[in-house]
């Protein structure tokens, strides 16, 4: 479910058929947006086995800040860490800096006296009552959640536990949220916020899902309701109830698993997935088969934002995207972005008011946007006004000429997307160069090309139905459980058997977990630890065959981690002790998937009926204006090929072929564009 | 077209492309991003790590600043007169590809001696072109570790200009003497590796800029975005009115001359488009250890004015300062001369800056703010693990204080000092996994932010107890001279400092805020106290609903609002009697109160207690029954 369009896909698992349908959200009744949205996919609830489902319901509630009113109980002496947070000043220049902003007031965070040491030690236990009676008067004050942070529950987790459920025997409507339950990692402020974040959003939440489900089971529907994570796997509908924040980052998510679904489909090991919208662009990374991940993220930006400590996909973000302003700054240089013309007042091409030119209005004055064909034709672009707001505020102040302007501003775009698709191959020690670039979302298939060539990516991707692919990666998804618990080892004395305990508690839990209602056509498990030199204050993952923790081998995981550290960071020093932070365990149960589905074979020259005409498009390196062929992509055949310059249009997406670059249409349907070597 | 870009011009006979120029620019900042990442990734201590005390950027081939990434703004000078220094030492022709030069000297960098500061000279195609450098705060570079120093010999090994790789070769032997004089010698290896995987990496991505663009179109651009940022910053500066703007505050002491302040006067003149900040009647060195060099003297400067003129303008460059003038003459506090003790440099820059936006207040009211707690709140321990005997240091604090109120808004909360930047304090649960310390709180001073009409931020308390014999040393200052109020606000608490010993019934205190050679044993805690924000504007002017809501969440108590914001309460309850406060103001206007208490009054020193209060009780008890009764004896006083 999206702000604007509610996408929905169905799969017939008899025939391996997939449905593809779009309708309009309906704030007020999500849930009837959906139901009309399965009948537009011709799917109905009462023959589907499973309703698989990725919602912004979560993430909304957090950036909106429209959650409950809550309370947060914690260890007496911190009911500031919230508050405190990192004391770090991103913007150290800044005399009017903001900080973030807690979900919880100061008069809302009560202490309780206890505490356990960094080795799990109860030190002082804590008096049942006292808890009673702070968690009445904060009834008094209205609140409908609490969330509960005691200090080093990632070692301990017991006051945690039983101050839980001294809340839930008084107050069963409470909706209650310990902070080991969402994370057994070290770091206080960093899993208060995580508690706190899920205790604000988790009544709306609940509701939500609560409703949907009851209206599904009215609808005749009977079989397992699921939830996309962050991490891009299922969980089901009671346990996302209870781990709200899990489900924030679903749709980014989705996009990576369905990236991932695809190359696991045509045999692509390395590829990021680039997803570009309106105001943004993102990417992941599949890194030899896998899916990257992070242990945290800053739900709101770095500067300002509330950081969440849970395993999810590892995407980075950047403020470019086809409504970015293109302006002239102060001093006389040239921007693009991180300011958005959004929705409205839009690019200046819509005519709703814009007036600032946009990289939109730009692909359009080169032509890559056709004026009459976009959306299928539906919605007319106003070319002229494009070109007026250019010359006027850009290309006549930096005496350009507007062509040339224009292009300047997708370069611009582009390098800075470049950056962070090349960040998170870079933060891993890994070069974007030996990717292929996977392009999807409204804008990525515009300008994948460009961002290609500047990364010296040989090969670059559109899928079928680009606007559709991070819905149709839930369909992809599988059932998924992630644990950390935090663990400070030295590597050279950790017991054999201790890890063993720990890993087999975790994994016991998430075998349980995916087991429940759908059952799982079979179950992967993968063990790996942070791990880091004795010393160090920074710790990386490692992942670590099962086998390495039954033949004993310490030396095996040693070199992995050594190994590990020396592509990430340059360098590794093998004769250096280690140490395990925190052991990760991941536990997924597989689903049956939807296969891709073959389009009809052709040969190497697309059908004449495809080829829609011609136009002037802008290529730099062509130095100007080159007449130019369209192709309606429905019509394309697979095996077909085509040589740029050319523009593949298709409903809400235009594919750029760059002069030099060739296409192919595979098996699948996909564009699969090499890239000239420049 | 303005002057700038007609330089520009002119030096490359055609006008730079302005989307070249664009992409370089983020290119730039991407380059010294990564370096950053890296660095701080692979780091082996915790200051770099969680601190980021260190700064990593691209220089121009003649030493200027074209890039560096956010980290110690104090150190906004540093690298850049480092590189001028090693290219003046070595001179241009003697660099060669695969040299890496390496320096802590402390008048060059302007700072101290844990600040080694590597540079690697970058070379396209055989011609010098750019340097990559960084600088990273070692844990320990050996020196006296606790009490004061008076010269730069007791601080450690002073390495001067050096090429620790020449063409590609480390040097063994240099590298050996340094190993030889620190304390932690594998840490400082893996922080020297990290530093160098840095530089290496800066050099890697600028030279592919350069594969990808063109040498001319890079060096071009980065003029390019020089003169841009000098323009923006020129524009910015004429909007100040012109004129002289004075001002003066002072340190408490040097920790050598106890109790003798240390004056700070600033003058800074707007003319046009230019300023200059002159600094003459800034104290002369002083005997401690609170000395910079010139370098941290000219940051001060340009930290104060990137604050004012080009905040969020990035990349860091030197065009951003182009349009400033700095008067400072050799020998003053912050232009230090050899042998002067440099340990805590950065203490009395940020203060230095503070007057400075003192200074200009009166012109430019709402880009400034009021005095902050302008210390980073430190406490330093060491010790041996009692399970292995291992020798640790531990540098605590970094606690985070309060801000100075503005024009339209309160001041920020429990923030680090102007000295650091994207510093982060380090989390409970690390460190008492880490080392034998337990945190007992970390929490609001409530009161502590300067009444106001916008209420300055507030302050922090953070009490770690000790689980076995620790020796401490804190050195903090601000704790007389308090984060001052402006136009009617009054000033915040000070910083300060105490230990309370093992079941004693008061608190030992430092007036001065200086606490060396502490020796903690088990049960006894340090107590780091940061001051808040001085306040902006009358506190009678303050809206009741904002002090209701001070007092209901904590930040204010009922004691401080009647006394300082004239509001009587309903009594016993805590809602405001409207009527009753409104009077109450106005009496207190024609009377001139609230008075502020901008110095605090030296507290009387107290008899040291040499010995436990409690010893006998101290020694029968277990570990953890004394840690358990430690903490209840502090939690009810």
């Amino acid at each position: 479910v999206g702000g604007t369009f509610t996408d929905v896909a169905a799969f017939n698992e008899t025939t391996g058929e997939l449905q593809l349908g779009k309708t309009l959200t309906t704030p007020a009744r999500l849930v009837d947006g959906i139901a009309s949205g399965v009948a537009k996919a011709g799917a109905g609830f009462s023959a589907a086995t499973l309703f698989l489902h990725g919602t912004t319901v979560a993430i909304n509630t957090l950036l909106e800040r429209t959650g409950a009113r809550c309370a947060l109980l914690t260890t007496e002496g911190f009911r500031d860490i919230y508050e405190i947070g990192g004391v770090n000043r991103p913007e150290s220049y800044n005399l009017f800096f903001k900080r973030h902003e807690p979900l919880i007031t100061r008069d809302l965070r009560y202490e309780v006296r206890e505490r356990v040491d960094a080795q799990g030690k109860v030190i002082i236990g804590f008096d049942e009552d006292e808890v009673r009676a702070v968690v009445a008067d904060a009834v008094r004050q209205g609140v409908q959640a609490i969330a509960i942070l005691f200090l080093h529950s990632y070692a301990n987790p017991r006051h945690e536990r039983r101050v839980k459920e001294i809340i839930e025997e008084a107050y069963p409507d409470l909706f209650v949220t310990a902070s080991h339950e969402l994370s057994q990692e070290y770091r206080e402020f960093e899993r208060t916020s995580t508690a706190a974040a899920n205790a604000y959003v988790g009544p709306r939440v609940r509701r939500y899902l609560v409703e949907m489900r009851d209206r599904l089971g009215a609808a005749g529907f009977a079989g397992d309701f699921l939830i996309v994570q962050s991490t891009g796997g299922l969980f089901d509908v009671d346990e996302a109830q209870r781990a709200c924040v899990r489900m924030l980052e679903s749709g980014p998510a989705a996009g990576v698993i369905a990236t991932k679904a695809l190359c696991d489909g045509i045999g692509l090991r390395n590829a990021i997935a680039f997803d570009m919208g309106g105001t943004t662009a993102k990417a992941g990374v599949i890194h030899d088969g896998d899916v990257l991940m992070t242990g945290s993220t800053m739900i709101g930006g770095y500067a300002t934002g509330l950081p969440l400590q849970i395993p999810m996909i590892d995407i980075q973000e950047v403020g470019t995207g086809g409504g970015s302003l293109a302006r002239i700054e102060a001093g006389g240089a040239l921007r693009v972005g991180p300011e958005s013309a959004g929705a409205a007042p839009g690019p200046v091409c819509y005519g709703l008011g814009g007036s600032e030119p946009t990289v939109t209005d730009a692909s359009l004055i080169l032509g890559r946007l056709g004026v009459d064909r976009f959306l299928g034709g539906e919605m007319r672009l106003d070319l002229k006004a494009a070109r007026r707001a250019m010359v006027e505020r850009i290309a006549t102040p930096l005496a350009l000429d507007p062509a040339v302007a224009a292009d300047g501003i997708l370069r611009i775009a582009v390098t800075k997307m470049s950056h962070v698709v090349r960040w998170v191959t870079t933060e891993r020690g890994l070069d974007a160069g030996e990717f292929a670039l996977v392009a999807y979302g409204g804008a990525g298939p515009l300008h994948a090309a460009m961002v290609a060539r500047e990364l010296r990516i040989g090969k670059v991707v559109i899928p079928r139905a680009p606007g559709h692919f991070s819905a149709f990666g839930m369909l992809v998804a599988d059932l998924r459980r992630d644990f950390v618990n935090t663990w400070f080892t030295p590597l050279a004395t950790a017991s054999f058997a201790e890890l063993e305990a720990k890993y087999a508690e975790m994994e016991c839990r998430g075998k349980a977990a995916v087991e429940r209602g759908a059952g799982p056509a079979g179950i992967t498990v993968t063990r790996g630890a942070d791990m880091r030199y004795v010393g160090q204050e920074h710790a990386v993952y490692v992942e670590l065959p099962a086998q390495l923790f039954a033949a004993h081998d310490r030396d095996g995981i040693k070199r992995r981690f050594d190994a590990v550290h020396g592509t990430r960071y340059g360098y590794s020093a093998p004769a250096e002790q280690a140490e395990i932070v925190s052991l990760r365990s991941a536990v997924t149960g597989l689903l049956r998937k939807p296969r891709f589905e073959r389009i009809a074979q052709g040969g190497a020259v697309p059908p004449a009926d495809a080829h829609r005409g011609s136009r002037a498009v802008y290529f730099a390196e062509s130095g100007g204006y080159v007449e130019t062929p369209t192709y309606h992509r429905p019509l394309l055949s697979a095996g077909n090929r085509i040589a740029g310059p050319a523009l593949i249009e298709e409903y809400a997406a235009t594919t750029v072929v760059h002069p030099g670059d060739v296409l192919e249409v595979d098996a699948f349907g996909d564009l699969v564009i090499e890239i000239r070597r420049s | 077209m303005n002057a700038a870009t007609d330089r520009a011009a002119m030096s490359h006979g055609h006008r730079p492309d302005p989307v070249i120029t664009e992409i370089v620019r983020n290119g730039l900042i991407a380059v010294t991003e990564e370096m950053k990442t890296n660095l701080m990734r692979t780091a082996y201590n915790m200051i770099i790590y969680e601190a980021l005390d260190f700064t990593v950027g691209i220089f121009d081939a003649q030493g200027n600043t074209a890039s560096i990434g956010l980290g110690l703004p104090m150190f906004i000078r540093g690298m850049s007169d480092t590189v001028k220094a090693k290219i003046a030492h070595y001179g241009v022709k003697n660099l060669e590809p695969g040299d890496v030069l390496l320096t802590n000297d402390a008048y060059i960098t302007g700072s101290h001696l844990y600040h080694m500061t590597f540079t690697v000279p970058i070379f396209d195609d055989g011609e010098l072109v750019a340097f990559s450098c960084c600088m990273a705060h070692w844990p320990d570079v050996g020196g006296t570790l606790d009490g004061a120093t008076t010269d730069i010999y007791s601080e450690g090994l002073q390495m001067p200009i050096v090429k620790i790789y020449r063409r590609g070769e480390p040097n063994e032997e240099l590298i050996a003497i340094i190993k030889a004089n620190v304390r932690l010698p594998e840490r400082a290896m893996g922080d020297f590796r990290a530093q160098v995987a840095a530089v290496k990496t800066g050099e890697r991505r600028f030279l592919e800029m350069i594969q990808k663009y063109g040498r001319d179109a890079v060096l071009g651009g980065i003029e390019a975005i020089m003169n841009h940022s000098e323009a923006a910053t020129r524009a910015r500066v004429r909007e100040i009115p012109d004129g002289i703007y004075e001002a003066e505050s002072f340190m408490d002491d040097d920790g050598v001359n106890i109790g003798q302040r240390v004056p700070i006067r600033v003058r800074v003149e707007v003319s046009g488009d230019r300023m200059k900040v002159d600094l003459t009647d800034v104290s002369k060195q002083v005997a401690g250890f609170y000395n910079s060099g010139e370098t941290a003297g000219r940051s001060c400067c340009q930290v104060a004015f990137k604050c004012l003129t080009s905040a969020l303008d990035l990349p860091i460059n030197d065009g951003q300062f182009r349009a400033l003038d700095i008067v400072l003459p050799p020998g003053r506090v912050v232009s230090a001369q050899k042998p002067a003790a440099m340990r805590m440099w950065m203490t009395y820059p940020m203060t230095v800056i503070d007057t400075i936006f003192k200074a200009l207040a009166p012109a430019i009211p709402e880009h400034i703010i009021a005095g902050h707690h302008a210390d980073l709140v430190v406490g330093r321990v060491n010790g041996r693990r009692p399970q292995d005997d291992s020798f640790y240091i531990y540098l605590g604090g970094l606690i985070g204080g309060g801000w100075g109120a503005k024009h339209d808004s309160d001041g920020r909360n429990a923030t680090i000092a102007l000295n650091d930047g994207d510093t982060h304090n380090g989390p409970t649960e690390q460190v008492e996994a880490k080392y034998p310390l337990l945190v007992e709180r970390y929490a609001l001073r409530p009161d502590s932010g300067g009444p106001g009409r916008y209420r300055g931020g507030l302050g922090t308390e953070q009490i770690v107890q000790a689980r076995h014999n620790i020796r401490f040393n804190s050195q903090m200052d601000r704790v007389v001279c308090k984060p001052w109020g402006l136009f009617g606000g009054l000033a915040g608490y000070g910083n300060s400092v105490a230990i309370h010993r093992f079941a004693a019934a008061t608190e030992q205190r430092f007036p001065n805020g200086k606490a060396l050679n502490q020796v903690l044993k088990s049960g006894d805690a340090y107590i780091l106290r940061s001051g808040g924000g001085g306040g902006f504007g009358s506190p009678l002017d303050r809206e009741l609903a904002a002090i209701a809501r001070d007092v209901y969440c904590g930040y204010v108590t009922k004691g401080a609002a009647e006394k300082y914001y004239g509001v009587v309460f309903v009594p016993e309850t805590n809602e405001i009697d409207i009527a009753a406060s409104e009077s109450l103001r106005a009496q207190m206007r024609t009377q001139g109160l609230p008075h502020d208490e901008p110095i605090a009054e030296p507290a009387v020193p107290q008899p040291v207690p040499h010995d436990h209060a409690h010893h006998e009780v101290h020694e029968q008890l277990t570990d953890e029954e004394r840690l358990v009764l430690a903490m209840s004896c502090r939690c009810c006083s």
